[in-house]
């Protein structure tokens, strides 16, 4: 079967924000124009310009019985809705076809703050709050609560993740990996984003008007969650299904770390992709519900866009939801999912509200051919539907969805894929960064100085890689590159710096020049603007492993014809902040030593590679992911899915373990961990195998050291007689693996 | 308050919340020219961090006025 032959079905919804608690109040609320906006409940906004949000009104207690944060806790709920709408019942048989794949923006903020209130006030900050700390945890809380052993992810893009999510959970369900996910997003209401978009005055004082007003948005928290399955297996087991999922684009404006193209290049590019992916045209789309949050900056390069795509369609409805939900971030894209679904249902279309008597005879004036639904629902057949989520770092996403089936076209690219480029910065503890490593590159103080120490260690392994690979991105190849960065705890240290002001000197003191370095994806974000990349972009918080799941992800991205050429890349940071939490945690004690760095490879299709005459270091012959879900900040009883995730590599590589000559694993000096992998590589690997330790050399560098083990390994088949295959594998907290097998080329 | 104490003062700001380095940073660099490349982010940081630390509003003060450390100062000094 092609992957162009799969059909990808929803089959159950999941909602909760401040416009209800779930699908059907949600829903109600919605089309009736209704808003969740109010007064801020959830912290002090004294001397705060803006003082509006729609929060979710159900306590934390309430949404599950764990001691999680409440991204993750919000979530649970949503996926619960969802999992029970679609009557989906997991059990030990089928558990490992489903996964979880979210989207989220701000982290664990809410108990970032927590945290570091208590630790000010008398250093009593609870250990058990740093667990809570990272994205990393969400999709694994979620997997864990459910008994969900599939793949997971957390993609971190933002105001873009929601939509990223469905994006990725498809293109897997399609590429046969995974029967079914949990899909969607999740953030809560913190004083984080708050004071951030307070600092760079993007709040508007009163509700957001979307294409209306543009004074700015209002903040919103809450979760989307949608069960996506293969047609096939939503038949098998009588589900009912609402629409089909589509095809999806997604894109990189690199242009500006905040601010979308004026132009909106990026976000058609986004919108075209997933418009040709399902197999339309842009007279097809009955309705878009827009990202339309609200700035002037977004609603101009929104409506620009629209109105250059959909110029010769005369039925388009265009709708931004985010006038009653507020501006839901990571969620906002999952959110916006699920009514986007009800309104192919029902054939409604929910309003943008907010709209005078005096607005409505501008609109009159300025809409064009395009139906922006102002104050009230319309009623009509949405046969073609489209969800646009656009983010900080410039990244762009669109989705569209089906009220039938329709044939999408097979863009699946069987190539072999190569390692043509490895950029490393990394080493144990804090490394040395001076001018000579970023000026090297041409990068100038006035860029260079913007950037944190996560994002600056990504610029320069991401450079060194490309400069490795012999690429020079330009007008022609630029779409056609595309990034995938895998990280354990992302900028945390700008993040707690960040927070840590905004819990001394309160919420209207945020830092405008930090803030936004605090998404995960702005590292990704800025290298995408120095280098000029414009194609898939996307950051992925998953523990340690992440940086072995970015080839793994990266190689997806390939095969599904969607770029030729790709950054794999993993970073974390190794700071004061990073020490000290790490220390608290006893990890220190335990006998590991931390590192930091940025490790990218370069993993180019073979017509690719073949036609600028690359080097090789190694070819990518298989890739596994697999998740065995055990509570986070541990791994024990997660020793099947290590052994699923080597199995799986060899068997997409098309060979045996007996076949692999060296292995590189995550042993970091932590002894459950390391007697864990010990246990398992002694059942699967021969004697004759050689194993090379990369923490040894550049310590527990998180994610770093995970995409360091594929440089090595590359350059060590590439280097002489060294064998035919190698296999790198690592770990993530909560339980996630990825494997990769190199095979020597020639 | 003296003109040099108050350059001083806007010069560790800017070092501090800015990350510009401080041995590129001169009282009259350009501060929105290509070698230090502020931009209107950085400009709402500098106004804060003038109202921090001198009680001085500097929301809606004419571009000339951002130009360097010596214009930033001489503003602040002209509104202490």
């Amino acid at each position: 079967m092609n992957n162009s032959d799969r059909r990808v079905v929803v089959t159950g919804l999941g909602l909760c924000c401040a416009l209800g608690d779930n699908v059907s109040e949600c829903w109600n609320n919605a089309v009736n124009g209704i808003t969740g906006i109010k007064e801020i409940n959830t912290f002090d906004t004294e001397g705060c310009y803006a003082k509006l949000g729609a929060e979710s009104h159900i306590p934390s207690k309430e949404l599950s019985g764990e001691d999680y944060d409440r991204s993750s806790l919000l979530c649970i709920k949503a996926a619960g809705e969802a999992l029970s709408d679609a009557g989906y019942e997991i059990t030990e048989e089928n558990s490992d076809r489903i996964g979880v794949i979210i989207g989220n923006c701000v982290g664990g903020a809410a108990s970032i703050d927590v945290y570091y209130t208590d630790e000010m006030k008398n250093g009593g900050g609870k250990s058990s709050d740093i667990l809570k700390m990272t994205a990393s945890a969400i999709a694994n809380n979620v997997a864990k609560h459910f008994g969900m052993n599939g793949v997971t992810a957390n993609i971190v893009n933002a105001c873009a993740a929601g939509t990223i999510s469905l994006s990725y959970a498809c293109d897997l369900i399609r590429a046969g990996k995974a029967d079914a996910f949990a899909a969607g997003g999740s953030d809560s209401f913190t004083s984080l984003a708050f004071a951030g978009f307070h600092a760079l005055h993007a709040l508007d004082e009163n509700p957001c008007s979307p294409f209306n007003n543009s004074h700015g948005i209002t903040l919103g928290e809450g979760a989307g969650v949608l069960i996506i399955e293969s047609y096939e297996h939503a038949a098998a087991r009588g589900a009912k299904i609402y629409c089909e999922i589509l095809g999806s684009g997604v894109s990189s404006d690199a242009h500006h770390i905040t601010a979308p193209r004026p132009d909106g290049e990026g976000q058609m590019l986004a919108i075209n992709r997933a418009i040709k992916k399902s197999g339309l045209e842009p007279k097809d789309i009955d309705y878009i519900n827009a990202h339309g949050t609200g700035t002037a900056k977004n609603d101009e390069a929104e409506f620009l866009s629209l109105h250059t795509i959909f110029g010769e369609n005369n039925h388009l409805s265009v709708s931004s939801t985010k006038s009653m939900t507020g501006h839901c971030l990571g969620a906002a894209g999952s959110i916006e999912a699920v009514l986007t679904v009800k309104s192919v249902c029902e054939n409604v279309v929910p309003p943008t509200i907010g709209y005078t008597e005096e607005n409505l005879e501008t609109l009159k004036e300025k809409a064009g051919n395009i139906d922006f639904v102002p104050n009230k629902k319309h009623e009509k057949t949405i046969n073609y539907a489209a969800s646009n989520s656009f983010a900080f770092g410039g990244n762009n996403a669109s989705v569209v969805f089906a009220k039938e089936p329709h044939k999408i076209p097979d863009n699946t690219n069987n190539e072999r894929i190569f390692v043509t480029g490895i950029g490393e910065i990394i080493g144990k503890n804090r490394i040395e960064i001076s001018s000579d490593d970023y000026k090297e590159h041409g990068i100038k103080m006035a860029f260079w100085r913007k950037l944190d120490r996560f994002s600056q260690l990504q610029l320069v392994g991401g450079m060194r890689a490309l400069r490795d690979a012999g690429i020079t991105v330009d007008d022609n190849n630029s779409a056609d590159i595309g990034i995938i960065i895998g990280t354990a705890n992302g900028p945390l240290t700008e993040i707690v710096n960040f927070q840590k002001n905004v819990i001394e000197n309160g919420t209207a003191s945020g830092s405008a020049f930090s803030f936004p370095n605090t998404v995960y994806n702005a590292a990704g974000g800025y290298f995408s603007i120095f280098a000029g990349i414009k194609g898939y972009n996307v950051t992925n918080a998953n523990g340690n492993q992440a940086g072995l799941q970015s080839l793994c992800y990266a190689a997806d991205v390939l095969r599904n014809g969607d770029e030729s050429i790709m950054v794999a890349a993993g970073v974390d940071e190794c700071t004061d902040v990073t020490e000290f939490l790490s220390g608290r945690l006893g990890l220190t004690d335990k006998g590991v030593v931390l590192g930091e760095g940025s490790v990218s490879l370069i993993l180019e299709t073979e017509k690719s590679a073949n036609a600028r005459s690359a080097k090789k270091y190694a070819e990518l012959k298989g890739w596994s992911c697999a998740h065995k879900s055990v509570e986070f900040g541990s791994i024990a009883g997660s020793e099947s899915a290590l052994e699923k995730a080597i199995l799986g590599a060899c068997e997409n590589a098309g060979i045996s373990t007996a076949d692999i000559d060296i292995v590189s694993g995550f042993a970091n000096g932590d002894k459950e961990l390391d007697e864990l992998e010990k246990n398992v590589f002694a059942k699967l690997f021969g004697e004759k195998c050689r194993f090379i330790n990369v923490r040894e050399e550049v310590g527990e560098a998180g994610a770093a050291a995970a995409a360091e083990q594929a440089a090595v390994l590359a350059k060590t088949l590439n280097e002489g007689n060294n064998g035919t295959y190698a296999l790198a594998v690592s770990v993530g907290s909560g339980g996630q693996y990825s494997a990769v097998v190199l095979k020597k080329v020639g | 308050m003296t003109n040099e104490e108050i350059c001083a003062k806007i010069k560790a700001m800017l070092v501090e919340n800015l990350r510009i380095p401080e041995d590129e940073l001169e009282n009259d660099s350009e501060l929105f020219g290509d070698d230090i490349g502020l931009d209107s982010i950085d400009s709402i940081e500098i106004i804060a961090g003038i109202d921090n630390l001198f009680g001085v509003q500097m929301t809606g003060a004419a571009r000339e006025n951002f130009q360097s450390i010596n214009t930033l100062a001489k503003f602040v000094e002209e509104h202490l």
